[in-house]
């Protein structure tokens, strides 16, 4: 059964369309990454997911039921973004000590073990804390509550990359301990992406990319070399990005729909043949022209 | 660590061949247990389920067997296959790249033979001062 079910998702804000027909399906115990530029409607969607906003159009389930008002799903899950809103009256340590009684499966030692590790004290106030302290101590809340469905929102802004690393591979270790499903959001792609099952990839609140991240690698390549032979190439595939380099030469990203003899051939012709990192790959797709911000300075 | 992010091979891949290459140099012996899916995700810090298609890829060549309820052991014959294996697919490849990037160099067939030898003197030097 899946966790998580959208069908033609609609959201608009005024006349703003954050989410468009969506539809899409999470399976238990994935970590899944969605990824989209900044206001590709992510936010809008794990908030639709959360329960905390009604979709206009389309039909959305999680563990089979309606999110919305729904003390199920509530319970069942935890949202860690950086507008935690926590009692301003309690320091980090009754926060804690209260945590438990919320959620069910709550696990205090491993809240104070990475308490202690990310160097909090319990005498803070959640107000107080620095940006990237906020957001570690958020991502404790999230990863101890040990929750079905575990949303991140964005969760490492402020953290300084150690501290990200750490928090990652925490997630993971805790994954493995106990697996639950896990959408965490980011446009980091590259850091997140060896420890995902499944990326979504979402444009203008609509869908772009949804497979396993194994897949991802060998969606696509990247072919430099001669114009002539690489645009040869690339009549057969789809170009999703291409970069003049120098006189006669030129990188293009395309789509990997090549046999690896095809391949070989044209190394031996000289064309040089990259793979296409994560990151950039997402960024060629979501991009709204193909030389990207280039274009802007070559109009004249 | 290890893994080589750059590398046009998905992360499941380099782990099989990292796996092959622990049996390669007999540091798992044959029927001996090979890691577990999770003590792999934690040694490469990856997905559990990337960790398993790895391992899934040395048990379909049957390099591995699975014992129920105790996890994958390596097969008897898994070194010898490998080998062969690395021969037929790796080195062939390389020796295919090293002659087109020569000929590109237009370094001719016996320059690229004394290389050949001298490399090989080289790597034996070094397996010995070690």
């Amino acid at each position: 059964m899946n966790v998580v079910d959208c069908s033609g998702l609609t959201k608009t804000f005024g006349r703003t369309t954050a989410v468009n027909n969506l539809s899409f399906t999470l399976a238990p115990n994935k970590i899944t990454g969605l990824i989209g530029r900044n206001g590709a409607g992510k936010t809008t969607l794990l908030k639709m997911i959360a329960g905390y906003l009604l979709p206009n159009a389309g039909s959305i389930q999680v563990f089979s039921e309606n999110p919305f008002n729904n003390i199920k799903v509530s319970a069942n899950m935890v949202f860690v973004d950086e507008n935690m809103v926590l009692p301003a009256t309690m320091n980090l340590g009754e926060i804690l000590e209260s945590a438990g009684s919320f959620y069910a499966h709550w696990d205090h030692k491993l809240a104070v073990g990475l308490f202690t590790y990310f160097n909090l004290h319990p005498g803070q106030y959640h107000s107080k804390l620095s940006k990237g302290m906020r957001s570690a101590f958020n991502a404790i809340l999230g990863l101890a509550a040990r929750c079905p469905l575990t949303i991140f929102d964005e969760p490492t802004t402020g953290m300084d990359a150690a501290v990200r690393k750490d928090f990652y591979r925490a997630l993971l270790k805790d994954f493995m301990q106990r697996p639950r499903t896990v959408i965490l959001s980011s446009h980091l792609l590259n850091e997140i992406n060896d420890i995902l099952d499944d990326l979504l990839l979402i444009k203008d609140g609509e869908k772009c990319l949804h497979m396993p991240i194994d897949e991802l690698k060998e969606y696509a390549v990247g072919l430099q070399g001669k114009e002539e032979t690489v645009a040869e190439m690339a009549e057969k595939a789809e170009v999703m990005h291409w970069k003049k380099l120098g006189k006669d030469s030129v990188y293009m990203a395309v789509r990997n729909q090549f046999a690896e003899e095809e391949l070989q051939k044209a190394r031996l012709e000289g064309v040089a043949i990259s793979p296409v990192a994560a990151d950039d790959l997402c960024m060629y797709l979501t991009a709204r022209n193909k030389g990207g911000i280039d274009d802007v300075f070559d109009r004249n | 660590m290890l893994l080589d992010i750059d590398s046009l091979k998905p992360i499941y891949v380099q782990i099989a061949e990292w796996l092959e290459m622990e049996i390669l140099n007999g540091n798992i012996a044959s029927d001996e247990k090979i890691y577990s899916q999770n003590q792999l995700a934690d040694i490469f810090n990856v997905n559990p389920a990337t960790a398993a298609k790895g391992l899934n890829i040395l048990a379909d060549e049957k390099l591995l067997y699975k014992k129920r309820g105790l996890g994958m052991f390596v097969s008897s014959h898994a070194r010898g296959a490998i080998r062969s294996k690395r021969i037929e697919r790796n080195l062939k490849q390389l020796v295919l790249e090293l002659v087109a990037e020569a000929k590109r160099l237009d370094v001719g067939r016996d320059d690229l033979i004394n290389m050949l030898i001298a490399a090989e003197l080289q790597v034996t030097e070094e397996g010995s001062s070690q």
